[in-house]
């Protein structure tokens, strides 16, 4: 298999516009990396210069060690599976898995074998005959999975595959991949804008914005350590809360206060903001949801903040937990409950955080502080 | 009184749609149907096109099968119709794949290959007439190819080619434009660069473009009248006397109404017989998408 290294990567289109500015990635082998972001950041772009669909217009692109900027796509040994899944309409589902190994000049019998091999990792044996056109969005994709799986390239590129499925499917289809990567030993990189997408199949995730690489870490270190404002909101769902608090000293710690509310804070994140002179200024405070918690809710092994009252607006039951929205002073806030809460829309509740869990992120420059 | 209101509604439509097609209707019976059926009638007599004329039956179809001029100008109108047809689908495919493709005033070229198709048949027949006659030996030292029994045709194909691309080629753009680019995309990862891109993706991808294109094309060649009329006449030695052109020669300038008529009929069973031929033929090669 292969590793891949990006260097300086950038694009900037015909109209002048960059589309990725200074990209760069090393990608060992068998990884499987996440391209995540929102709508418009650059992902395909950057999937696309991989590919060779899309000239590389600054930096390196090395596959192996080598320079590959002006190598021809097919000469990339790549294999991509797009968002509209691009099947050749007039070719049947064997013929389509067949095509790429046909150009290469494989002979016939091997052909035939890396064909049913993939029809039968992907449950295709029964459609070969057919062409796309007589298949479900559910089939065409395991079509385009099985061409690029024929081939046994180096890299395998995805560009949101799973975008065009329904939900239920998508969820299957993401563990199929899940269990591919295992099963190919391959590199891959797989594009989304779904943040769970990302998160349950990456081993590296890279988060961009406006053509930005944000942050490239392990999924959970992306949750738990995010480095910047976007990427605290932007993975995890539902979203982090972010209030403004004032930061003052207080004995040996800091005292983080929102509205009438105060929080203490002690430990590095306190020594973290004062060392980096915040004593009198505003700073982001983020928690996410569940690491607050309501006065009844068991949290044992925490380390809670001093409690601050709340007023529930909002409140959904998924099921096995619930969800509050709730009006503090100094801001808003949402939590989880367990299913048992009697908490309902109109409670007036108490709530403290986790202060293990507080994030802290400068006003101006939106860097992480402290985690 | 819904439904009352739905059948007024009903046939309001209908006196409109009634009064946009009994004009047309008329039109098209007068001008087209009635002359047709004329021709069928007059093909069974021995008529001049004036005077007393006696119903022969069907002797005048079983003349055409003996008459060597008739023989002759199937042979060299079917000659003319192929040729022109292959050459003008190829080049036109060639001029579509090329203006279809990134390079700098696309609209304006675009525009400017479809200049022959508004230009009148006559006219252009007799631009190259001048060209045929004049300009060409004058650079190359050589008579007229138009006054050469063995090679007037080449220059009626060429003046047929040069016309008919231009709509082909605009039907060949659209063609090509239908083509996903995604599907050029996964090709080229897969391998279908240059000639095999062509032959595996644009070729059948487009075949529905290619039936059309065959079809008109060669329907029109069939047909070709204007440009004999303008650059050869039929001659030399009536060497390039196509179908449309003796019907019109013999059966209104030399009396022969009846026998013209019948080989109009004859003429008309046979190109409805090669459209749908080449119909049946080409929509098996397309492709189900
Ligand atoms: N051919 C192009 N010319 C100009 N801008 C483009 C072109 N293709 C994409 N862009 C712009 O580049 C940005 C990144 O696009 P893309 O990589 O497709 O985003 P995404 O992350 O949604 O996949 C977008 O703002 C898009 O509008
Ligand atoms: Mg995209």
């Amino acid at each position: 298999m292969a590793s891949l290294s990006l260097e300086h990567v950038g694009k900037k289109y015909p109209n002048g516009y960059e589309g990725v500015k200074d990209f760069n990635l090393e990608i060992a082998d068998k990884e499987f990396i996440i391209f995540v972001g929102p709508s418009g950041c650059g992902k395909s772009t950057t999937l696309r210069m991989i590919a060779g669909l899309e000239d590389i217009t600054s930096g390196t692109l090395k596959i192996d060690g080598r320079v590959v900027n002006d190598v021809e796509p097919k000469d990339r040994d790549i294999a991509m599976v797009f968002q509209t899944y691009a099947l050749y309409p007039h070719m049947t589902v064997y013929e389509n898995m067949a095509f790429p190994l046909k150009l290469r000049k494989v002979d016939a019998d091997t052909i035939d074998k890396a064909v049913r091999e993939a029809a039968r990792i992907l449950d295709l044996e029964k459609l070969l005959d057919r062409k796309p056109s007589a298949l479900s969005g559910g089939q065409r994709q395991r079509v385009a999975m099985g061409r690029a799986i024929v081939r046994a390239p180096k890299v395998y590129l995805m560009d949101e595959p799973l975008s065009n499925l329904d939900a239920k499917l998508r969820v299957q289809m993401r563990a199929e991949i899940s269990k591919l990567h295992d099963r190919l030993g391959a590199t891959i990189i797989y594009v989304t804008h779904d943040q769970t997408e990302a998160m349950t199949l990456g081993t590296r995730i890279v988060v961009m914005k406006d053509g930005v690489m944000q942050q490239v870490d392990t999924p959970t270190k992306l949750y738990n350590e995010p480095c910047n404002l976007f990427v605290a909101g932007f993975i995890g769902s539902p979203q982090m809360n972010f209030i403004d608090v004032k930061v003052s000293e207080k004995g040996a710690g800091v005292a983080l206060t929102f509205g009438s509310n105060t929080i203490t804070l002690t430990g590095p994140k306190a020594k973290a903001l004062k060392d980096g002179g915040y004593v009198g200024k505003v700073v982001i405070m983020g928690i996410r949801p569940e690491d607050v918690v309501e006065e009844h809710e068991y949290a044992e092994g925490r380390t809670l903040s001093e409690t601050f009252p709340a007023n529930v607006t909002v409140y959904e039951l998924l099921g096995s937990e619930a969800m509050i929205y709730a009006d503090v002073d100094g801001g808003q806030i949402s939590a989880h409950l367990s299913a048992s809460s009697s908490v309902r829309t109109g409670s007036k509740i108490n709530c403290s955080v986790d202060l293990a869990k507080i994030h802290l992120f400068d006003k101006q420059t939106e860097l992480a502080i402290a985690h | 009184m819904a439904n009352l209101a739905t059948s007024k509604a009903g046939s309001d439509r209908n006196r409109t749609f009634l009064m946009i097609l009994i004009p047309v209707l008329v039109l098209f019976v007068a001008f087209n149907t009635i002359p047709l059926l004329t021709g069928f009638f007059y093909s069974f007599t021995n008529s001049k096109g004036y005077g007393p004329f006696e119903i022969i039956g069907l002797q005048n179809y079983i003349d055409l099968f003996q008459d060597a001029r008739v023989g002759n100008s199937y042979l060299f109108t079917f000659k003319l119709a192929v040729v022109s047809t292959i050459l003008v689908n190829v080049l036109s495919l060639i001029l579509a794949i090329g203006l279809s493709s990134k390079i700098k005033f696309k609209s304006a070229l675009r525009g400017l290959y479809f200049v022959p198709r508004i230009l009148g048949a006559l006219v252009v027949g007799y631009v190259f007439t001048y060209f045929f006659t004049y300009i060409v030996p004058a650079v190359t030292g050589t008579d007229s190819i138009l006054a050469s029994a063995d090679w007037a045709w080449i220059g009626i194909v060429v003046v047929l080619v040069w016309q008919a691309c231009a709509q082909t080629t605009i039907i060949y753009i659209t063609g090509l434009s239908s083509v996903p680019e995604d599907v050029y995309e996964a090709g080229a990862l897969d391998g279908a660069t240059g000639w095999d891109k062509f032959r595996y993706l644009t070729f059948p991808l487009i075949m529905p473009s290619i039936t059309t294109n065959m079809v008109l094309v060669m329907k029109d060649m069939l047909m070709v009248f204007d440009q004999i009329v303008a650059m050869t006449g039929g001659g030399p030695a009536n060497s390039t006397e196509s179908i449309s052109y003796l019907i019109y020669e013999n059966g209104l300038n030399n009396s022969q109404f009846g026998f013209q008529c019948a080989n109009a009929v004859l003429f008309f069973i046979l190109i409805a017989v090669v459209s749908i031929a080449q119909t049946k033929f080409l929509n098996s090669k397309e492709e189900q998408l």
